[in-house]
């Protein structure tokens, strides 16, 4: 299918979303959409794909100019999407969520769950895709069910299939993978648009690139071009994509965490015997795949979630199952993951969340009163000092980017004495600018002798921050490895493998 | 094409059971001890309880009718009570993966039962009243029908995802307009019709709130509640007081299928009732068959679980809401019809409280027709017996057991007794982005 916009404009009340967008996917390419987040990529996305309508441009496929009222005419008239946030029903099972909108029927408009897994060992097989038609979908890795995701597209028979930043959830390896797949639909003549906002990845498997920027195409490039050229084109200045940072010099052990078992809301022990220790003025990368139970365990050691068996010790004094505030006062300093649900309160102001976990303490607080002066002042200190854009400190956060969002935590979690800091996906949906701010004011306090531990599903991150690489792999580690492993061992790791059977 | 020779990925996390049928098997084991204390050991050991099979009112299967039995109360209970006992440590040790909530269902029936034996021993405070089995259950098949009628109609909402909660206003509405219409025409369909269109509109105005103006679901059946059980009074004091013909309180009759009636103890009960109780069980049947085997049900409940997948697909989730709400609700005021049917004139207040225990039905059923119809039994006998039990002059406050359906709620919502999970987006609007 050969699918070409014309000056698609996509606006959301004064915001445009998209602006004059030009792109054309040619049969059989695999064409990359390249942009940071808030590019607007996923809402040029939803316009392909009718979930939403353009205020001007037309959508052409192969000659023919089309309008789509909503996505079902866009799925029948051959375009599949894989979400990023998949579009599937966990309770149901593969072949219900494969055909559904789409049922083979029999008499009394039973379904015909016969010839709908028929239908899906055709396509798997055709495809080389396995997967069982009678598994449910939330008994399945998340790989696989990305996989049915894509089975879902091409057993309506999509012609073209756009893929939304679907590498987020996956291993290095089921990245490969997924890789094959792309390039092995390419040559049977399907057209890809796939959506990235990775460097590495758009190299790796894209036949044109193009790049997109505050809702305008910025170019279309070749895959030859360099990661620093393309960097460039995405954020619109010269941006340095690693790191420099010194050799680390570890001092006394700051946090000893031993044989911690921790559940999650479902009560399954998703922490299962994790044993780890971070050293003053090192940073320990923690990697893993999202959901090996990386959140539950930083939520334990914020004193988050409650702690069934095991230790935790920080600077020798036994702080199991501290509450969040006595974890405060040992010196935890606290990026969360989710930072609108556990970061901020964002129907406050930027001064106010800036000592939100001060608010009780000198100089903020007298005698049970607020000293909202103090609070003012420290607020214009943090502003000017962390850089953090904002028109005023009385601001609502809510109202700030994510990347000013998060100087506002990192202000706040910086500028007291600490003894350890654990940093969650520090820079997720982070700018690449924000991410090098980031990084350099974590590497920073390093250096000043402060023990980290990086939470990281993004291997670039844990490469370009780690002294040490930790990977978690269902609720336990499977190995500590320093920064100088290969990427390819990393990967292994996190699919389950030990250290030493990774290496070999 | 070549296969990819992908690499499997990682299988997903085991899951480790938390124990939770360990607690039901304590509940289980706990109720099974007071049955065999309170009950058993509590009557005297020359006690018995006399169980008739008659219907009280009729003669219907006098050729094969079975005469009374005498037990001794003290050892039918012990053994009642051991039985729930062991069933309750079952669970403890062995932990099935499967079945907790039917144990427990069967352990709560066996308690009903001792119950009843506990209350007509003789001699006891009862003095020899006998225990009509099959009247207890005529009398419970009435209540379990309404329950019945109420969970489907919650199934049919909350499987797409709007959560009812009015279901006891919809009976009041159901009671109302079918005792005023059957009442004039002396027609009962025309009554049901009356009652499924009084629901109709009353799930018109739920959906019509929760699904364009977002309304708190909650909120929105609070308010249906009051308003209705406030209007049938304003208008049970305007209009049916100065006009007490529109409201002559017509029974419905009973349509006795031939020779099945006749079996002994459960023809009356199943086989000899009104047309609204086969009704409730052709409903059952096609609501079961319409969500699990058809494609509307697939839909419907894919609506109800991830309604952006299924827009995703191309189905219009507000629409089928509408629908599955509408058709929700005239469900329950078919129900208020039947309870009107089978209890007589409209007085305010009279359904007190059924509409939440056929919620809490609908909660231990699981949000299926199948678990509907055994939650509805357990928890239409439990609130005959607390009706009805005071004529047997025990000593206990028969409210208590008005409060067992609750009690089970509880225990199930809390997570108690068994896994229950609500459709995924119950309750929670749905906007398009």
């Amino acid at each position: 299918m050969r699918i070409e916009l014309r000056g698609i404009t996509k606006r959301f009340g004064s915001f445009t979303a998209n602006d004059r967008i030009d792109l054309v996917v040619e049969p059989g390419e695999i064409h990359c959409l390249l942009g940071e987040n808030g590019a607007g990529k996923s809402t040029l996305m939803n316009v392909i794909f009718g979930q939403l309508q353009p205020e001007e441009g037309e959508i052409v496929i192969d000659g023919e100019t089309i309008k789509f009222a909503n996505s079902g005419e866009a799925v029948r008239r051959g375009i599949g999407m894989v979400h990023q946030h998949f579009m599937l029903v966990p309770v149901f099972s593969v072949a219900e969520n494969v055909v559904l909108g789409f049922e083979p029927t029999k008499s009394f408009d039973r379904l015909d769950r016969k010839k709908a897994a028929d239908e899906i060992r055709r396509v798997s097989k055709e495809y080389g895709l396995e997967v069982n038609p009678d598994a449910v979908i939330e008994e399945l890795p998340v790989g696989l069910q990305q996989r049915v995701e894509i089975l879902k597209a091409l057993s309506q028979d999509a012609e073209l299939l756009i893929l939304d930043e679907p590498t987020a959830v996956l291993t290095p390896q089921e990245i490969e993978a997924l890789m094959a797949i792309m390039r092995s639909l390419a040559k049977a003549g399907k057209s890809i648009l796939f959506i990235t906002h990775k460097l590495k990845e758009v190299r790796a498997v894209g036949d044109v690139i193009t790049v997109i920027r505050q809702g305008r195409v910025v170019g279309s490039v070749p895959p030859t071009t360099s990661e620093a050229e393309l960097a460039t084109m995405m954020v619109g200045r010269d941006v340095k994509l690693t790191v420099t940072k010194e050799a680390a010099a570890p001092g006394d052990e700051v946090l000893e965490i031993r044989d911690l078992v921790v559940r999650d809301d479902r009560g399954l022990a998703v922490v299962n015997g994790v044993t780890l220790n971070v050293r003053a003025g090192e940073i320990m990368a923690l990697a893993g795949v999202q959901g090996n139970g990386q959140t539950e365990l930083v939520e334990a050691l914020a004193g988050m979630r409650r702690i069934e068996s095991g230790t935790i010790t920080v600077r020798g004094r036994d702080v199991t199952n501290n509450k969040p505030r006595e974890m405060l006062d040992e010196g935890l300093g606290h990026i969360p993951e989710d930072r609108q649900r556990n970061g901020l309160v964002l129907s406050m102001s930027v001064a106010d969340n800036l000592v939100l976990n001060t608010p009780r303490r000198a100089p903020f607080a007298r005698r049970g009163t607020r000293n909202l002066d103090a609070v003012e002042q420290n607020a214009r200190q943090q502003v000017k000092d962390f850089d953090i854009r904002t028109t005023s400190t009385r601001e609502l956060v809510s109202s700030l980017s994510g990347g000013n969002q998060q100087k506002v935590i990192v202000a706040r979690e910086l500028s007291r004495p600490l003894a350890f800091l654990v940093a969650s996906q520090p820079t997720r949906g982070l700018d690449v600018g924000s991410i090098e701010y980031v990084h350099r004011q974590i590497v920073n306090q390093r250096n000043e002798g402060l023990g980290v531990l990086i939470v990281s599903s993004e291997l670039d991150e844990v490469f370009a921050l780690g002294d040490r690489i930790a990977v978690m792999h269902e609720g336990r580690i499977t190995g500590v490895v320093d920064a100088t492993t290969s990427r390819e061992t990393i990967g292994l790791m996190m699919a389950g493998a030990s250290s030493q059977s990774a290496h070999d | 094409m070549t296969d990819l020779a992908t690499p499997t990925p990682s299988a997903a996390p085991k899951v480790i059971p938390v124990g939770r049928t360990r607690v039901i098997g304590y509940i289980t084991a706990g109720l099974g001890l007071f049955v065999l204390l309170a009950f058993g050991l509590g009557s005297s050991g020359n006690a018995h309880s006399v169980l008739t099979f008659t219907p009280v009112n009729t003669s219907t299967n006098a050729p094969w009718s079975i005469g009374a039995l005498t037990v001794l109360t003290r050892y039918w209970n012990m053994a009642a009570g051991l039985i729930a006992i062991a069933i309750g440590v079952h669970m403890i040790v062995r932990r099935p993966a499967k079945g907790a909530m039917v144990r427990f269902g069967v352990a709560a029936i066996l308690f009903l039962f001792a119950l009843l034996l506990w209350a007509g021993r003789d001699p006891g405070p009862s003095q020899g009243l006998h225990v009509n089995l099959t009247s207890i259950l005529i009398g419970s098949s009435a209540l379990a029908m309404v329950l019945i009628y109420g969970a489907l109609s919650g199934i049919m909402c909350e499987r797409a995802g709007v959560v009812n909660i009015a279901i006891e206003g919809q009976f009041i509405g159901g009671a109302f307009f079918g005792s005023v219409i059957a009442s004039t025409t002396n027609n009962f369909l025309l009554a049901t019709l009356a009652g499924a269109v009084a629901g109709a509109l009353l799930g018109l105005v739920l959906a019509f709130l929760s699904l364009r103006y977002l309304s708190d679901q909650i909120i929105v059946g609070v308010v249906l509640v009051t308003m209705m059980s406030s209007l049938s009074s304003y208008l049970n004091l305007q209009v049916l007081s100065p006009y007490p013909n529109l409201n002559t309180g017509n029974l419905a009759s009973n349509i006795a299928i031939p020779l099945l009636y006749k079996i002994p103890i459960i023809g009356p009960v199943f086989f000899n009732q009104s047309g609204f109780f086969y009704f409730m069980i052709v409903l059952v049947s096609l609501i079961s068959f319409g969500l699990f085997k058809t494609r509307w049900g697939l839909r419907v409940r894919a609506v109800g679980e991830h309604p952006k997948a299924a827009e995703s697909v191309g189905i219009n989730v507000i629409r089928t809401r509408y629908i599955n709400v509408v058709l929700g609700v005239a469900i329950a005021g078919v129900g208020g019809v039947a309870f009107m049917a089978s209890q007589g004139a409209f007085q305010v207040g009279y359904t007190s409280g059924l509409g939440y225990v056929a919620l809490a039905a609908l909660i231990f059923g699981r949000w299926r027709p199948s678990g509907a119809v055994s939650a509805g039994v357990l928890f239409g006998i439990s609130a005959y017996l607390a009706l009805n039990l005071q004529t047997y002059n025990i000593p206990i406050s028969t409210e208590i057991l008005g409060m067992f359906p609750y009690l089970i709620t509880i225990a199930v919502v809390a997570g108690l007794v068994g896994r229950v999970r609500p459709p995924a987006a119950d309750g929670q609007p749905y906007k398009r982005d």
